[in-house]
């Protein structure tokens, strides 16, 4: 990797194992456009380090568009620009000096479909691995291991690392993804609606894992549910429109919201 | 209700005759398929026996095979898959992954859309125009060429598709994990569309493994062994093509048996690319 | 509630309908329940007192509905925000109002037995301490129904007063018992009596505090005046 500096080999990696690495966001006066589309307006948010923050909303609020702008996903598409101030630990991740892989190996992301790759199950995870940092096989195993394990999925997949990703139910499938994403190590979880196609059980067993893996990462996970939101959050933010109606603590957001279209979106009277 | 029950009468009586018209139609098209298939296995059956693949095409009168046909025919299409298959590939992954400019994309498939569709004999006459007036002379080369340049579209819009299918969250899963897009295409969308792009290079083979006018103007034909690329190559279809507009007999049903064989291997490359294509779906 | 939109699922809207109007009928029992116990206590009226003993029942059984009914819309609706906090606050009032039928039923079973004495003591205390309990069950009764939080306010502020006069009666009653002791056994019903409404009107300001945060989403603030100090009361006898 050409960032070799910032990763120097096993000292870096095994600082981050502890978990020291969990950083804080800052988003600041944040405006997101879809060519002419203003489609976040004036966005000013923390999340601090070691909580889960949930972005709920109607579709089209803005939700996911913030969600990735924090990996700048959006730089994939043309026309697609952000403004304002995002910063992780103190730097303006929007700067255009950013190397955009080791931002994403900073800030990693789960999608709402789960997304296996079309390998094995020990591929799927040494993939992002590779990619920043070399391993040798037996640290390698060990890394997967730890991911999987971490991502409550070693026990039902550790006599099958070999076979085929695809042949997992949808609920192993999106856990092999977050234990892709946790495997590269990075300090933001972004979930883009991680459990909109799983069952109930399924679901809660990510949203167990949410609440386990918060110990050791930032996370921000956008969804439709707001039970979810409830069960899973810290502190929950409201976006109608592009626009950050309210922010507060889960407790306070679901029982006494302060603004009126908070209140309504929340108890399900939405025009 | 009398009036609903009419209704539905009607209906089912519309639907019966519709259902009628295109059994027929679906009908009409089979027999001609399966008189092709019947006329081609009578014929060519009684032909079929050992010396087919070990005898030489033989002169006016004598007895002999196709094996100079087969063993050229087998090498003209190695040299159209080897020279056409990896440019269409990476046509296609260009197509697919990389061009960011819309009407660039959209004027280059519907170019590739016209090259697909263009008389096999205009591409002889190109490479013929190309390779085979500078150099002098016929050669195996030359119908590589001519082939490569009849597979390369199908290739390119097969691989093209195939990876477009390749839903977009694979590729952002792949580049949120901080992948470089080249690791992302070669490691995550190439695997992914694997079956897509070797079923549409089996697809391409079945068509130029049939093909004669691009060879007639490139490799041409030769009476003789030769597994040369320089040389002129011996070919089934342009051997059929000599043979059935030729006087003699013997030459006819060699001319049979070349169909024939050239009929079964091309179905079972359809049969074998389909199958794959579905026992990975 | 600050009146809002309707909910979408327009069940619900009318199972929280249904659920305000049961606990609004169970305010009505529980207020009539009171009016009728203290008629029995103060006009010596048997059958007033009969008809509390009899609907007390009815009151018990309409807890339980609304219990299991508010059970059933947790369960079902998940309910979220001023939705949690008006379910919760029924949940939490239709106790309240239970006991307030239990205390009126044990005034009115006292009040039978008082009839059986012949008491010379003027009930003026307690009168005017049953037409304040009876006003702020009322007042917080009406507020529930038109989720007023300032009505709600205004009962628990009012509480005061209730607290003052049930304190200058248990010094009443007292000297009374001291001066004759035939007064103890009617006496000692009547401080229960007293103690009867005096709880009954704390349970009116719960009704208010629930309600409050309920329709405001923040808990009633500021310490209540407390004025039962009857718990340190000492009533000597007069030194003769």
């Amino acid at each position: 990797m050409a960032d070799g500096e910032t990763r120097p080999g096993e000292a870096a990696h095994d600082a981050r194992a502890e978990g020291s690495g969990a950083a804080q966001v800052e988003i600041r006066n944040l405006e997101f456009f879809y060519g002419a589309t203003r489609a976040l307006k004036g966005i000013t948010l923390d999340m601090p380090a070691r909580q889960v923050t949930a972005l709920i909303g109607p579709s089209g609020c803005g939700k996911s568009t913030l969600l990735r702008v924090l990996n700048r996903m959006y730089d994939l598409y043309p026309g697609q620009r952000a403004t304002g101030e995002v910063l992780l630990d103190g730097i303006n991740i929007l700067d255009a000096a950013i190397d955009l892989n080791e931002l994403r190996s900073r800030v990693g992301m789960v999608f709402q479909k789960p997304t296996p790759f079309p390998m094995s199950i020990y591929d799927n995870i040494a993939f992002g691995v590779k990619l920043h940092e070399r391993l040798s096989r037996s640290q390698m195993d060990e890394r997967v291991e730890w991911s999987l394990t971490r991502a409550a999925l070693w026990e039902e997949v550790k006599d099958r690392l070999s076979s085929s990703s695809m042949g997992l139910s949808g609920g192993q499938q999106q856990r092999l993804c977050i234990a892709r994403t946790i495997a590269v190590r990075p300090e933001v979880i972004l979930l883009d609606e991680p459990t909109s196609a799983l069952d109930p059980i399924s679901t809660l067993r990510i949203e167990e894992l949410i609440d386990e893996l918060k110990r050791d990462f930032t996370i921000a996970i956008v969804t439709h549910n707001m039970q979810q939101a409830a069960r899973c959050a810290d502190q929950v933010a409201l976006f109608y429109l592009g626009e950050l109606v309210e922010i507060g603590s889960a407790t306070q957001m679901f029982t006494a919201p302060r603004e009126r279209r908070t209140q309504d979106y929340i108890t399900g009277r939405f025009g | 209700m009398p009036v609903s029950r009419a209704l539905h009468r009607r209906r089912r009586i519309v639907n019966l005759l519709g259902l009628t018209v295109a059994t027929l139609a679906t009908l009409f098209g089979l027999v001609w398929l399966v008189w092709i298939l019947g006329v081609t296995l009578a014929n060519g059956i009684g032909a079929v026996d050992a010396k087919l693949f070990t005898e030489m095409t033989p002169p006016p009168g004598e007895s002999g095979g196709l094996l100079n046909a087969i063993v050229g025919s087998a090498i003209e299409i190695a040299l159209g898959v080897l020279f056409g298959t990896p440019v269409g590939v990476m046509a296609g992954t260009w197509l697919a992954e990389y061009a960011q400019v819309r009407a660039l994309a959209g004027t280059i498939r519907f170019l590739n859309d016209i090259l697909l569709s263009a008389p096999s004999i205009v591409i002889g006459l190109f490479v013929y125009a190309l390779v085979v007036r500078p150099s002098g002379h016929f050669s195996g080369w030359a119908g590589g060429v001519a082939l490569a340049l009849v597979l390369l579209p199908v290739v390119v819009r097969t691989s093209d598709e195939t990876m477009r299918l390749v839903p977009a969250t694979m590729r952002e899963a792949a580049l949120a994990l901080g992948a470089p897009k080249w690791r992302m295409v070669t490691q995550v969308i190439w695997p992914a569309a694997r079956t897509g792009i070797s079923t549409g290079i089996l697809l391409a083979i079945a068509r130029i493994s049939g093909e004669t006018a691009p060879l007639l103007f490139t490799a041409l034909n030769n009476q003789y062994w030769t597994v040369n690329p320089a040389d002129p190559i011996a070919n089934i279809p342009v051997v059929i093509f000599q043979f059935a507009l030729s006087p003699y007999d013997q030459w006819h049903r060699l001319a049979w048996a070349g169909a024939l064989l050239m009929t079964v291997v091309v179905l079972a490359l359809s049969v074998g690319a389909r199958a794959a294509l579905r026992r990975s779906r | 509630m600050p009146e809002t939109a309707e909910h979408i699922v327009k069940s619900f809207e009318q199972e929280l309908n249904r659920l305000r109007s049961l606990i609004t009928e169970m305010g009505g029992m529980v207020e009539s329940e009171v009016a009728l116990a203290t008629q029995a206590v103060l006009e010596h009226d048997d059958d007033a007192a009969a008809g509390v003993v009899e609907a007390d029942p009815k009151v018990d059984a309409l807890e339980q509905q609304v219990q299991q009914f508010v059970i059933r819309l947790l369960a079902l609706r998940q309910p979220m925000a001023q939705d949690l906090r008006l379910i919760v606050a029924c949940l939490r009032i239709t106790g309240d109002l239970e006991r307030i039928g239990d205390y009126a039923a044990n005034v009115a079973k006292r009040s039978l037995v008082l009839g059986q004495f012949n008491l010379g003591i003027a009930l003026t205390g307690l009168a005017n301490m049953g037409r304040l309990v009876q006003r702020n069950l009322k007042a917080v009764i009406d507020a529930i129904g038109d989720s007023d939080a300032d009505a709600a306010v205004e009962v628990w502020r009012s509480d005061e007063e209730v607290d003052g006069i049930y304190n200058a009666l248990f010094r009443e009653l007292i000297t009374y018992m001291m001066e004759d002791p035939r007064n103890i056994t009617p006496c000692t019903h009547l401080l229960f009596i007293a103690k009867n409404l005096e709880r009954i009107g704390d349970h009116a300001t719960n009704i208010a505090e629930t309600l409050y945060y309920a329709v405001k989403g923040e808990p009633l603030t500021g310490t209540r005046p407390k004025g039962d100090t009857s718990a340190y009361a000492v009533v000597r006898p007069p030194e003769s």
